[in-house]
């Protein structure tokens, strides 16, 4: 009997991944060369695994704030927001992401992840009624825990089944938080954003768009898929990451609340952790104004974008998608499959992200790319070729 | 049909369902541990059971039920504090 002996389905699980020296799980990066190739074993690759869709990672103004502000404020600030850890350039980046959205208040916190863990938490109590996508991230459901929320699953993308689950809420779902994603980031779907918004308004409940994978990438100033569809005015509150498009670590929540700004009062992910060092945000900061001001890159991303869709599907795969989007899902008919063409990649020069079970819906092995504008035309001719190589392998 | 008949019938019809590799319905067995299930596979699960009944079943629930006895306890003290 052992502490450790509930986690040996874990162990077993990856243990049929075998045991290579390079593991699909956890792969180690020897190092980076550009925002879109790295060397891993030893060997280039290109790096089409790194959710890096605008390529901000090593873009010299990005890395220059970043490389300033550390110099001058040093390592870390060594405290939480509601201590000694709110300077300045914290709050200007709050500032400059609400004036982007046109809103009165943000909120940073020190990770994607905790936005949606204080935002959640925090915004849906003790008891009151939250109702999550089934594919919804690991963080919306653990902020839900966090909150004790009164916590209701619906059907991925399924606005009927939202519908039903409201109206049995009854004059409770007028304090009803629903969450969905802009971009789900295991198959590169997005939600009918329209037909959401249009049941929160028929019910009077509020929506929490979490827009970790779609800033950036959707809409005219990358704000997301709110933005691209217009529908801004129905959304209550936007949370977003700083570890994807904006390239550094972090996470926001917006909104067209002005009492948004009570949270920093409540949530316990934002006051009982060390806020984001000077050289993130000051790299964050330089880099939120290149994506608001984006729009070559957002063109260069999309151009790949249909480019691998319109080759992945000529070479018959099955995507998790039939929209395109920066996150490419193949589905693979099982681990052993997956695996190969995982291993088979890399073996050529390309990093993807093997994902499994339970980590993604309904038992799927995946295959995932996420491109970036980074990726130059001939990137896009390797990874297709790599493809074809595979297909024709099969 | 009795309240408790209902559920029954719902939750065999939802395993069938949401889990047809399974041979046969066992009300006894432990959902992760003896059937084996991971934590999505029960939240389809749950779903199915939620269209068949017509109700809401809050996540915590499961916290409560490890077993589709135990699950099926759970539902009827919920739709009777619903009643």
């Amino acid at each position: 009997m052992s502490l450790f002996d509930k986690f040996r389905p874990l162990a077993e699980a990856r243990a049929s991944l075998g045991d290579h020296d390079i593991p699909p799980i956890a792969t180690p990066i020897d190092d980076i060369s550009s925002a879109a190739e790295g060397v891993i074993g030893g060997l280039p690759v290109i790096l089409a695994g790194t959710n890096n869709y605008l390529g901000l990672t090593l873009d010299s103004e990005v890395v220059a704030a970043a490389r300033e502000a550390l110099e001058h404020f040093g390592t870390g600030t060594t405290g939480s927001r509601m201590a000694n850890g709110s300077y300045r350039a914290h709050q200007a980046l709050e500032r400059e992401i609400a004036e982007a959205f046109g809103w009165p208040s943000a909120i940073v916190f020190s990770t994607g992840y905790q936005a949606n863990l204080a935002s959640i938490s925090t915004l849906a109590g003790r008891d009151e009624p939250l109702l999550l996508d089934s594919d919804s991230h690991a963080s919306i459901y653990d902020g839900a825990r966090l909150g004790y929320a009164e916590t209701v699953i619906f059907r991925h993308n399924d606005p009927d089944n939202l519908d039903r689950r409201l109206a049995r809420l009854g004059e409770r779902a007028k304090n009803a938080l629903i969450v969905v994603e802009g971009l789900y980031s295991m198959l590169g779907d997005q939600p009918p954003l329209a037909e959401f918004v249009e049941i929160k308004q028929r019910h009077g409940a509020w929506l929490l768009l979490d827009e970790a994978h779609s800033f950036g990438a959707f809409g005219r100033q990358g704000l997301g898929l709110a933005e691209q569809l217009d529908l801004l005015d129905g959304v209550d509150f936007i949370v977003g990451t700083f570890s994807k498009s904006l390239g550094s670590i972090g996470g926001f929540c917006v909104s067209p609340h002005p009492e948004l700004e009570l949270m920093r009062l409540a949530a316990r992910p934002y006051i009982f952790t060390a806020s984001p060092s000077p050289a993130v945000i000051a790299g964050t900061r330089v880099a939120l104004r290149k994506l608001v001001d984006g729009q070559p890159l957002r063109q260069q991303l999309w151009q790949n974008i249909h480019r691998l869709y319109a080759a992945l599907n000529r070479l018959g795969y099955r995507l998790g998608s039939d929209q395109p989007g920066p996150v490419v899902a193949i589905i693979l008919p099982d681990r052993a499959t997956a695996l190969a063409h995982w291993r088979g990649l890399l073996d050529v020069g390309v990093y993807a992200n093997l994902m499994i079970p339970p980590a993604t819906p309904k038992g799927m092995n995946l295959l995932r790319i996420s491109l970036s504008a980074a990726h130059t035309s001939a990137h896009l001719d390797h990874i297709i070729e790599s493809f074809e190589h595979l297909r024709l392998a099969a | 049909m009795t309240t408790t008949e209902r559920i029954r019938h719902a939750i065999a019809e939802a395993v069938a369902t949401s889990l047809p590799e399974l041979q046969a319905v066992e009300f006894d067995a432990a959902l992760t541990g003896d059937i084996g299930l991971d934590s999505v596979q029960i939240m389809d699960l749950v779903m199915e059971i939620e269209d068949r009944l017509d109700i809401s079943i809050p996540v915590d629930i499961l916290a409560e039920a490890s077993t589709l006895n135990q699950l099926a306890i759970q539902i009827e003290a919920l739709v009777k504090d619903d009643a």
